[in-house]
């Protein structure tokens, strides 16, 4: 019998939490660098909230042959929370991009805005794409300029959502609308799920395939 | 998403073990193992346990 030689695969993982002192998580992660790379990750961005001073959110995009339960068992995650001063674990999204509208020309080009990211459940992720795609209109004309959606590995109701607007007004506006609030922000901060995050685009790491050797 | 790094144990089973009954995270940790471990995820698992607890209140 051949031996299995389990296929890798993308996904992200999102944790959002407080830690006392977030100008500290950049120079930790940079200092976790091969750690990193033997997870597997190829980019790290780090956001920081404009409502909340003491809390960030951080997105690793990893290529891995690991199941996803055993890379978050690593002791890297347990590691990097001690160091930040997270006592109280959140919950960690692990999913892959499954819909990415881009409103702007030059997606490169222009210059970071301001996020909203959030959790919600779907009845059915298909539909919802379909959806979405459907009205793409109004996103353009409230201003979005970035759309990414991402579905659940664990759980195929489960999707994370990053809006990106050009500014704080544009975003304040977005999270006041009624009918956008109905449909995509009515779960954040039920259960596990974090309230929404509004923040800026903070760094980014890319690791190159020189750096993950050997992961 | 995931709750118990620990163990794997997801929001989805935790939401189940409460709503099959587990009112503590200690019951929750008995019944799924979340929070059994190292037990840094306790806080989540009483924010699904209360948040099921307010789906299933009538208003």
């Amino acid at each position: 019998m051949p031996t299995m030689i389990p296929e890798t695969h993308s996904l992200v993982l999102t944790t959002d939490y407080r830690v006392p002192d977030p100008t500290r998580v950049w120079p930790l992660l940079q200092r976790r660098r091969d750690g990193l790379a033997a997870l597997g990750a190829h980019h790290v961005f780090v956001y920081t909230s404009t409502t909340d001073p003491e809390r960030v959110l951080v997105t690793i995009a990893l290529e891995t042959r690991e199941p996803v339960a055993q890379l978050l068992r690593s002791r890297a995650f347990i590691e990097w929370f001690d160091a930040v001063g997270v006592e109280h674990l959140p919950a960690v999204f692990a999913g892959e991009l499954i819909e990415r509208f881009d409103f702007v020309g030059d997606p490169a080009a222009a210059p970071p805005g301001v996020v909203v990211v959030g959790i919600m459940v779907v009845d059915d992720a298909a539909a919802f794409r379909v959806d979405v795609s459907e009205t793409r209109d109004l996103f353009l004309k409230a201003g979005i300029r970035r759309v990414r959606i991402f579905e659940a590995f664990d759980d195929p109701h489960e999707v994370m959502f990053v809006h990106e607007l050009s500014d704080e007004d544009s975003a304040a506006r977005w999270l006041r609308r009624p009918d956008v609030a109905a449909e995509w922000f009515s779960d954040a901060g039920v259960g596990a799920y974090p309230p929404l995050f509004v923040g800026r685009f903070a760094h980014m790491m890319r690791i190159g395939d020189a750096d993950r050797v050997g992961s | 998403m995931y709750v118990c790094l620990c163990l794997g144990v997801t929001s989805d089973t935790v939401t189940r073990a409460v709503a099959a009954g587990a009112s503590t995270s200690k019951q929750v940790a008995d019944v799924c193992g979340a929070g059994s471990q190292c037990g840094r995820c306790r806080r989540t698992v009483r924010a699904i346990i209360s948040s099921v607890a307010q789906r299933d209140t009538p208003p």
